[in-house]
C-alpha cells in the first residue's frame, strides 16, 4: 500500500461536509443517519433494499470526472458509510427550502399520499430523485421510479396521483442547492487520496466485523484505493479480502448476520472502471458501471437487454448496483447471468503478480464452476465484462418469471437466441437459464442438437424434452420444481413461436406434457450439498 | 386527484420525516438494545439454557429468561401463552431468552453465544394433522337456521368442496418495537407500537409483578398495524420492560423484519369444507359449512376470529337454511392473530367462490346469481337472527352494474376469451392471456363481537386561548382516526379544525380502553370525545346566556381579578345548548332566544335592544376560566343495542353493517399464471362520511392489501414450521406496479344510517373483503377454459383455486395437465 491514505470518510450531507471515521464508517448509512446524525426521517424496515423506506438521494462522479454529479435515489440500509466517500447526499430533512415543502412533499401531502407515514420519506425521496432528471412524471414513468418503494396503507393510487401532479420548483432543485461548483471541488480535493479506515474489534456492527477473534489483525478494514495497481496489490496481499463494487448483496448479508471477511477492498475510487467502451461488435462494461448507466448504454445496441433491465431490481438498486457485481455474486438466480451466458460475454480481469498487473480474459462459459464458485484466482479482480453485440443476437429474447411482476427475484429466467440462416437451417443457438440449477446454465448439448437442422415441430419438441432433462430445479419459496419446469417449457415454446413463427410443416405445437419419468429422475438428482446451499441462498434472498 | 376534505393531521410531518415513531426517539445515555433468542424448530422440550458465555461478551448487560418473569402468562382472550417460554417451545420463533446490550453488535454476539440443549418433539404443522389428532383450541361453535339436511336433500343441485385459504403477513412498515424507561418506585413508562395500549400496560405490569397503575403505556402513532399489533405487540413491550427493570436502564426493542415475520402470528389459515344446495336459477337453498382455522400454538384472538368468519359466511346473501360450524385448531405455528377483516374475509370468500362455481355449473352469469340471492325486503334476516338494517346491497349491485358497464364488458371478455381459446395454439400471438371479470360484495358487521369491548372514553381539555386537546384510547396508525375525531370535536364546538390537537394516546389519560380494531376506532372514541365536548359546551352555553345579560364591563375578564362584581354562577342543568349556536369560532344567541333567557333572569340591561348576542369562542373560554368553570371533561361511550349470544349463535351481533361492491377485471398469463388487475370499480357505503378523502384512502389501501392476500403473498414454511418467506425478497406484497391499472372508487350516497354517530360508517376493514373479487375474477377466467374442456372442468370441480391464487396455483388450475404433482399440498 502506498504511504499516504486517509482514515476518515468524507461526504457532503444536506450541503454540509461531513467526516466519519472509525467504527462509524462501517455502519450502514441508514443506521448512521438515524443514530449518529439524528436524522430519523430515513427509516429502516427490511434492511435488504427491498422496501425503499431508507431511500436517500446521492450525487457522485468518480475522481477525474469533469461531469457534474447528478442526484439519484439509493437505498441507505445496505450501504456502508465508507462507501459514501466523496458523495453528495441529501436526506428527507434536506428538502424544505425557506421553510417551504419541496414539490414531492407538497404533492404527497395534497394528494393524501401518506397514511401511516412510515414509507413516506422514502417515496418523497424517490420522487425527488426522479425530478432531478425529469421535469414531470406521467403514470408509467412515476410507477417505474417508485418500483423500489413499498407502501402497505394507500394502495399506491394516491401516491401515483401525487407523483403525476408534482411540478419542479427551481428553489427546491437539489442540484442548484447542493452541487455548487465550490462544494463539488471541495469534496473532490478532500477525497483525492486513498481511503483506509479501520474499525475496532467490538465497536462496529456492520461491514467487516463478523469475526469473534480478538487478534489485532482482525480489526475490520475498509480500503478504497485510487489506482487499479493499488487495488490489485492489496487483493494479492490480503488473501481473505472481500472485493466490493456497490456491495448491495454484501450489505444484505451483513444486515442478516452473515460472517464476512474483515478486509474490504472497494473499487469505488477507481475511475477507469466507470466507463462503457463501444468496441464496434462489443461493449466493454467497467466494473463500476451501474445498471442505470448500463441501461442507457445498451438502449440502442441491445434493446432487448435494456427492456429486461426495466423489470429487474429497483431504481434505488440499479442506481448503484453493477453488472459485474451481479456476475461476481454468481447467484443461480442472478438476473443478468443467462443473458451474459447466451451472448458469450467475456470477463476481463486483473491480478498483481511479478511486480505488475496481469490482465486476462475468461469466457463466461468457463466462469461458473459450482454454486457461487467462480473461475477466479486468488487476488484476481474483475475489471469489466465484454458483451458482444450485433447481428448474431438479433433473435435474442430475455425472460423472467417471478411471483410479483416487478422487483422480485425470479423463479426462473432465460436468455434464448436461435437464428435461422437463409438456407433454412438453424445457424446459431444459445439457450441459457437461471433458477434451474446451482449455477446459471447454458445448454450446449441442446444447442448443438439444433444447429444445422431445419426448424420443425418435431425438432423443437425434442429440444424441449432435452432441455427438461438437463434442468435440476428445486422447490423453494418462489415456486415448486415442477412449476419451474413448466415455466421453462412454456418459455421455450413461446420463444419459438414468437421469434421464429410456427415451424414449417407443424400444424400446431400441442401443450407440453412432462413425463413423470423425467420429473422424478431429475428433481432428486445432483449433489445434495449443492442443492442445500442453493435452497438456503434462495430462501434468504436479497438483491444481487 | 386532489381531494377537498382536510388532509391527515400528520400529513406535513409525514412528508418532512419529522413524525416520530418509537425508534425515532433519541437514545438515552446507557440505553440498551434488546433482541430475542428463539429456536427454528416447531416443537421441542428445553433441557437447559446456558447464558454464561453470552453474559461474558463485552457490552451484554442482561439476559432475561422465563424465571425473571413475575407472571409468565398472557393472552387477549385466554392467558395461555408464556411471555418467555420455559420448558417447552411450541413454535419456531417462540422467545426463549431476551438479551439487552449496549450496541447492536454486542447484542448480535450475545444472542449467538446463548447455548441451549433441547429435544425436538413431534409437531403439528397443518390443519389436517390437527383435525386427525383432535388438537383444538376452544370448543366447536355453531350458527344454525332452518333444516339444512332436508333443504340439501330437496335441492335440485348440490355441490361440495374444500377451500384452502393460507395466512398472510401484516407487513406493517414499522416493525414491532417498544422502548421502556424505568421510573422511580418500580414504575415503568413504555412507548410501544401497539394498537392496544391498555393490554400492553397490563401485560407489562404482570410481567414485572407491579400494579397496572405503575405502568404507563404511551403510543404516539404506528407505522401501520392492520391487526398485527392488536395483541402481539404486548409481549414485545414486555421484553423491553423486563430488561429495563433488571438493569434500571432504558431498553429498546426494534425487531428486524425477519424476526418480526418469524416470531409473530399471521392471518389465520383456514380450511373450509362445505356443501351447498341450489335451484336451477342459482338460488341458494342451503349451506352447510365447516370451518377449521389454524390458530397456531396459542389461542391469541383465534376464537373471536373464527366467530367473525362464521358470522360472515352469508356475506350479502340470504340463505334460508344454514349450518355453520367453526373449530380453531392448535398447531405448532406462530400464534395467528387479528388481521384487517378478522375472520370476515374467510367466510365471504367461501360464499363468493360458491357463487362463481354455481354460475359455471348452471352456465349463468354470476352477477345474476348474486342479485337473485342478495338480502332484500322479506329476505333480510341473517342466519344469526339480526335484521339487515339500512340495507344498501341491492342498490349497490344495480348501480355498480350500470356505472362499471358490466354487461358490455362481460360480452367483450367472452369474445376476447373465445378468440384466445380458439387460436391455433396457446403460443399464437394474442393467445397469451385470458381475462376474467367478477363482481363481489361486502356486508361487514361493525362492533366487536365481544360486547364489553364496545366502549370508549375520551378526555377533552379546552385551553384558555380556545385551543383544544383531545385524548382518547384510539391509536393513530395511518387510518386517520385522529383527523376524524378532531373533525367531530371541531364541529361540535363550532371551531376551526386547526384549534384541535389530538394528543398522544396514553394509558394515564385513557384507561380501560379497547384496542383500536374492528374498524371501531372513530365510532367509539369519536363518540366519547363528542360526549365530553357536549358536557363542556353545556357549561359554556350556560355561561354565555349569563354574559349576554351582563354589561361587558362587568364580565369576569374585567372584574374577576379585583373581585369587584359577583362571580357568575351557572346552572349546568340548563338546557342551554339549545339556546346557543356554536359555529364559526363564535357562540351566538339569537334575540328571540335571548328574550326567553331574560324572562328567567333577574338581571336587566341593554339586551332588549340587541339583535343577538355573540362572543368569540376563545373569549368565552377565558370568561369561563375566570368564573372557575371547568374546561375539561371526560366522556364515556357504550354502543347500545348489542346482544349476541356466542353459545346459541343468535342475536344482535353488530351495531350496523358497512357495505360495498366491487367489480374486478383481471388478465391471466396462460404461460406463467401471472395475474394482472386491469380495472377495478368500487362502490362503497360508508354512511355519511366524516372525511371522504380519508375514507377513499382506506378503500384503496384495504383493497390492494386484500389483493396481495388473494394473489402474490405466499407464506412458505419448512418442515420444521420455520417461515422461509420472512422478508420482502421472498414475501411479495403488492408493489406500485400491481395497483389496478384503472381504479375507480365511489362512495355511496347514504344518509340513512341511524345507528352510529353522525350517521357515519366504519371503513377500515370492509373494503379489504372486496379484493375477493380479484380472486373470483381469476376463477372466472379459468371457467372459460372449463366451458370447453371436460377434463379441465372435472379437475376444477374437485380442486378449488386456493387463496392466494399465486401464479403457480393459477397456472395449475389453468393447465392442470402440465403438472403431475398434487395440486394442493
Amino acid at each position: 500500500m502506498i504511504a499516504k491514505t486517509r482514515d476518515t470518510v468524507i461526504f457532503s450531507l444536506n450541503g454540509q461536509v461531513t467526516k466519519v471515521g472509525g467504527d462509524d464508517a462501517f455502519m450502514t448509512l441508514a443506521e448512521w443517519l438515524r443514530k449518529r446524525a439524528l436524522l430519523t426521517g430515513t427509516k429502516i424496515v427490511c434492511a435488504e433494499g427491498d422496501c425503499g423506506a431508507c431511500t436517500v438521494v446521492r450525487g457522485f462522479e468518480p475522481r477525474n470526472s469533469k461531469k457534474k454529479p447528478v442526484f439519484a435515489a439509493m437505498n441507505s440500509c445496505i450501504t456502508a458509510v465508507a462507501q459514501m466517500d466523496g458523495s453528495h447526499l441529501v436526506t428527507v430533512e434536506g428538502l424544505k427550502a425557506d421553510g417551504e415543502l419541496a414539490p414531492a412533499q407538497e404533492a404527497m401531502r395534497a394528494c393524501h399520499g401518506s397514511q401511516c407515514g412510515y414509507c413516506t420519506p422514502g417515496f418523497v425521496m424517490a420522487i425527488t430523485g426522479a425530478l432531478e432528471v425529469l421535469p414531470n412524471l406521467d403514470r408509467k414513468t412515476a410507477a417505474n421510479y417508485l418500483t423500489g418503494n413499498l407502501c402497505r396503507c394507500t394502495g399506491y393510487s394516491p401516491i401515483l396521483d401525487a407523483a403525476q401532479s408534482v411540478v419542479r420548483s427551481p428553489k427546491h432543485s437539489l442540484a442548484a442547492r447542493y452541487l455548487s461548483p465550490t462544494i463539488v471541488k471541495q469534496l473532490r480535493d478532500l477525497t483525492n487520496i486513498p481511503l483506509e479506515v479501520r474499525g475496532s474489534l467490538l465497536g462496529s456492527s456492520h461491514l467487516g466485523s463478523k469475526t469473534n477473534t480478538t487478534a489485532e489483525n482482525n480489526r475490520p478494514v475498509f480500503y478504497a484505493p485510487t489506482t487499479l495497481l493499488e487495488a490489485c496489490k492489496a487483493a494479492a496481499k490480503n488473501k481473505n479480502a472481500r472485493l466490493v463494487a456497490a456491495a448491495t448483496d454484501v450489505g444484505v448479508q451483513v444486515n442478516k448476520g452473515k460472517a464476512l471477511a474483515p478486509f474490504i477492498i472497494s473499487l469505488q475510487h477507481l475511475a477507469e472502471l466507470y466507463t462503457v467502451l463501444s468496441k464496434g461488435t462489443s461493449l466493454l462494461v467497467g466494473a463500476r458501471v451501474n445498471l442505470t448507466q448500463l441501461r442507457s448504454a445498451v438502449a440502442k445496441s441491445i434493446p432487448e437487454f435494456a427492456k429486461f433491465l426495466d423489470i429487474f431490481a429497483s431504481p434505488q438498486i440499479k442506481n448503484v448496483a453493477t453488472l459485474v457485481g451481479n456476475l461476481a455474486n454468481a447467484s443461480p438466480i442472478g438476473d443478468t447471468l443467462p443473458f451474459l451466458l447466451a451472448t458469450n460475454a467475456v470477463v476481463h480481469t486483473a491480478r498483481y503478480a511479478q511486480g505488475k498487473i496481469n490482465r486476462r480474459k475468461i469466457s463466461i462459459q468457463d466462469f461458473f464452476i459450482a454454486y457461487k464458485k467462480l473461475a477466479l484466482a486468488s487476488g484476481e479482480i474483475i475489471t469489466a465484462v465484454e458483451i458482444p453485440t450485433g447481428k448474431p443476437f438479433r433473435n435474442l429474447r430475455l425472460y423472467k418469471v417471478s411471483q410479483r411482476k416487478d422487483l422480485d427475484i425470479s423463479a426462473v429466467s432465460a436468455a434464448l437466441n436461435i437464428d435461422v440462416s437463409t438456407s433454412g437451417k438453424i445457424s446459431a443457438a444459445s439457450l441459457a437459464f437461471g433458477g434451474v440449477a446451482a449455477t446459471p446454465i447454458r445448454l450446449g448439448k441442446v444447442e448443438r442438437y439444433l444447429i444445422g437442422k431445419a426448424p420443425s415441430h418435431e425438432l423443437f419438441d425434442a429440444a424441449r424434452a432435452m432441455i427438461d432433462s438437463q434442468l435440476m430445479p428445486l422447490s423453494d419459496a418462489r415456486g415448486s420444481d415442477i412449476y419451474r419446469r413448466v415455466l421453462i417449457a412454456n418459455i421455450f415454446q413461446r420463444y419459438v413461436h414468437t421469434t421464429l413463427g410456427t415451424p414449417a410443416g407443424a400444424s400446431s405445437l400441442g401443450p407440453c406434457r412432462l413425463t413423470d419419468e423425467l420429473i422424478n429422475s431429475d428433481a432428486s438428482s445432483g449433489p445434495a450439498n449443492t442443492q442445500k446451499a442453493f435452497t438456503s441462498r434462495i430462501a434468504t434472498g436479497g438483491p444481487s | 386527484m386532489k381531494h377537498a376534505s382536510p388532509p391527515h393531521d400528520s400529513s406535513i410531518t409525514h412528508v418532512t420525516g419529522e413524525s416520530e415513531y418509537v425508534d425515532d426517539r433519541t437514545m438515552l445515555a446507557g440505553e440498551l438494545f434488546v433482541g430475542c433468542f428463539y429456536l427454528k424448530v416447531a416443537h421441542a422440550e428445553i433441557d437447559a439454557i446456558d447464558t454464561s458465555a453470552a453474559l461474558k461478551i463485552p457490552g451484554v448487560a442482561a439476559i432475561v429468561t422465563a424465571k425473571d418473569v413475575a407472571h409468565n402468562a398472557w393472552g387477549p382472550i385466554f392467558q395461555d401463552q408464556p411471555i418467555i417460554a420455559d420448558k417447552v417451545t411450541e413454535f419456531a420463533g417462540e422467545v426463549l431468552a431476551v438479551v439487552g446490550a449496549t450496541t447492536p453488535e454486542a447484542l448480535r454476539r450475545g444472542l449467538a453465544a446463548i447455548k441451549i440443549r433441547h429435544r425436538t418433539r413431534p409437531a403439528i404443522l397443518t390443519i389436517g394433522e390437527a383435525i386427525t389428532r383432535k388438537s383444538f383450541i376452544g370448543g366447536e361453535r355453531f350458527i344454525r337456521r332452518g333444516d339444512v339436511d332436508k333443504a340439501l336433500n330437496d335441492a335440485p343441485h348440490r355441490m361440495s368442496g374444500k377451500l384452502v385459504i393460507k395466512g398472510a403477513d401484516h407487513f406493517y412498515l414499522e416493525n414491532q418495537s417498544a422502548v421502556a424507561y424505568p421510573k422511580e418506585a418500580g414504575q415503568m413508562e413504555v412507548h410501544s407500537s401497539t394498537q392496544h395500549p391498555t393490554e400492553t400496560q397490563h401485560v407489562v405490569a404482570e410481567a414485572l409483578g407491579v400494579n397496572f397503575s405503575d405502568v404507563v403505556c404511551i403510543v404516539k402513532r404506528l407505522g401501520g398495524g392492520f391487526g398485527g399489533k392488536e395483541s402481539q405487540s404486548s409481549p414485545i413491550a414486555a421484553y423491553a420492560a423486563l430488561v429495563a427493570n433488571k438493569t434500571k436502564r432504558a431498553a429498546r426493542i426494534v425487531l428486524t423484519k425477519d424476526d418480526d415475520m418469524i416470531m409473530t402470528g399471521k392471518r389465520n389459515p383456514f380450511e373450509i369444507h362445505y356443501e351447498v344446495g341450489f335451484d336451477k336459477k342459482g338460488n341458494i337453498l342451503a349451506l352447510r359449512s365447516r370451518l377449521y382455522s389454524d390458530g397456531g400454538a396459542y389461542a391469541d384472538l383465534s376464537t373471536a376470529i373464527m366467530e367473525r368468519a362464521m358470522l360472515h359466511s352469508d356475506n350479502a346473501y340470504f340463505i334460508a337454511n344454514v349450518e355453520v360450524i367453526g373449530q380453531v385448531c392448535k398447531t405448532n405455528c406462530h400464534p395467528h392473530t387479528a388481521f384487517r377483516g378478522f375472520g370476515g374475509p374467510k367466510g365471504v370468500a367461501v360464499i363468493e367462490g360458491i357463487i362463481e362455481d354455481i354460475a359455471r355449473e348452471l352456465k349463468l352469469d354470476a352477477l345474476d346469481i348474486r342479485k337473485s340471492n342478495v338480502y332484500r325486503e322479506g329476505h333480510d334476516v341473517t342466519h344469526y337472527g339480526q335484521v339487515v338494517e339500512n340495507n344498501r346491497l341491492p342498490s349497490l349491485f344495480n348501480e355498480l352494474e350500470k356505472t362499471s358497464d358490466y354487461r358490455r364488458r362481460r360480452s367483450d371478455i367472452s369474445l376476447f376469451n373465445h378468440n384466445v381459446l380458439t387460436a391455433t395454439n396457446r403460443f399464437s400471438p394474442g393467445a397469451e392471456t385470458l381475462r376474467g371479470l367478477s363482481m363481489t360484495a361486502v356486508k361487514f358487521g361493525i362492533s366487536f363481537t365481544t360486547k364489553f369491548l364496545n366502549q370508549g372514553n375520551a378526555l377533552v381539555q379546552v385551553h384558555r386561548d380556545g385551543s383544544i386537546q383531545v385524548s382518547t384510547g384510539a391509536v393513530e396508525m395511518g387510518q386517520g382516526v385522529n383527523t376524524r375525531i378532531a373533525m367531530l370535536v371541531a364541529e361540535e364546538f363550532g371551531v376551526s379544525l386547526d384549534t384541535i390537537r389530538v394528543m398522544t394516546t396514553s394509558t394515564e389519560k385513557n384507561a380501560n380502553t379497547s384496542p383500536t380494531a374492528a374498524s371501531t376506532g372513530t365510532d367509539i372514541n369519536g363518540a366519547a370525545a363528542v360526549l365530553a365536548a357536549q358536557k363542556i359546551k353545556q357549561r359554556l352555553s350556560a355561561l354565555a346566556l349569563k354574559l349576554a345579560i351582563i354589561s361587558p364591563e362587568n364580565w369576569p375578564s374585567k372584574t374577576a381579578g379585583l373581585g369587584s362584581f359577583p362571580e357568575i354562577e351557572i346552572d349546568t342543568l340548563d338546557d342551554s345548548p339549545g339556546l346557543t349556536d356554536f359555529s364559526g369560532n363564535k357562540i351566538v344567541i339569537p334575540r328571540r332566544k335571548l328574550s326567553n333567557v331574560s324572562s328567567n333572569n333577574t338581571a336587566t340591561g341593554q339586551l332588549k335592544n340587541a339583535e343577538r348576542f355573540s362572543i368569540s369562542f376563545p373569549q368565552l373560554v377565558n370568561e369561563a376560566y375566570l368564573s372557575r368553570i371547568s374546561l375539561g371533561e371526560y366522556g364515556h361511550h357504550r354502543t347500545e343495542n348489542l346482544g349476541f349470544n356466542k353459545l346459541t349463535g343468535q342475536g344482535q351481533a353488530f351495531q350496523y353493517f358497512s357495505q360495498g361492491a366491487a367489480l374486478s377485471e383481471v388478465e391471466v398469463n396462460r404461460h406463467s399464471g401471472e395475474i394482472k388487475v386491469r380495472r377495478v370499480d368500487i362502490l362503497m357505503d360508508v354512511g355519511r362520511p366524516i372525511n371522504e378523502s380519508l375514507d377513499i384512502g382506506q378503500v384503496s389501501g384495504a383493497f390492494v392489501q386484500g389483493m396481495g392476500w388473494v394473489t402474490t403473498e405466499n407464506l412458505v414454511y419448512d418442515n420444521e414450521g420455520y417461515l422461509l418467506s420472512h422478508s420482502p425478497s421472498t414475501y411479495k406484497i403488492p408493489s406500485v406496479q400491481d395497483t389496478p391499472r384503472e381504479f375507480n372508487i365511489t362512495l355511496d350516497h347514504n344518509p340513512g344510517n341511524k345507528a352510529n354517530i353522525r350517521g357515519t360508517k366504519a371503513v377500515g376493514e370492509p373494503p379489504l373483503l372486496l379484493a375477493i373479487s380479484v380472486w373470483s375474477a381469476v376463477k372466472d377466467a379459468i371457467r372459460y377454459v372449463s366451458e370447453r374442456d371436460a377434463d379441465h372442468l372435472a379437475f376444477n370441480r374437485t380442486h378449488l383455486l386456493p387463496i392466494p391464487a399465486t401464479a403457480e396455483q393459477t397456472l395449475r388450475h389453468l393447465d392442470p395437465h402440465l403438472f403431475t404433482a398434487p395440486v394442493i399440498k
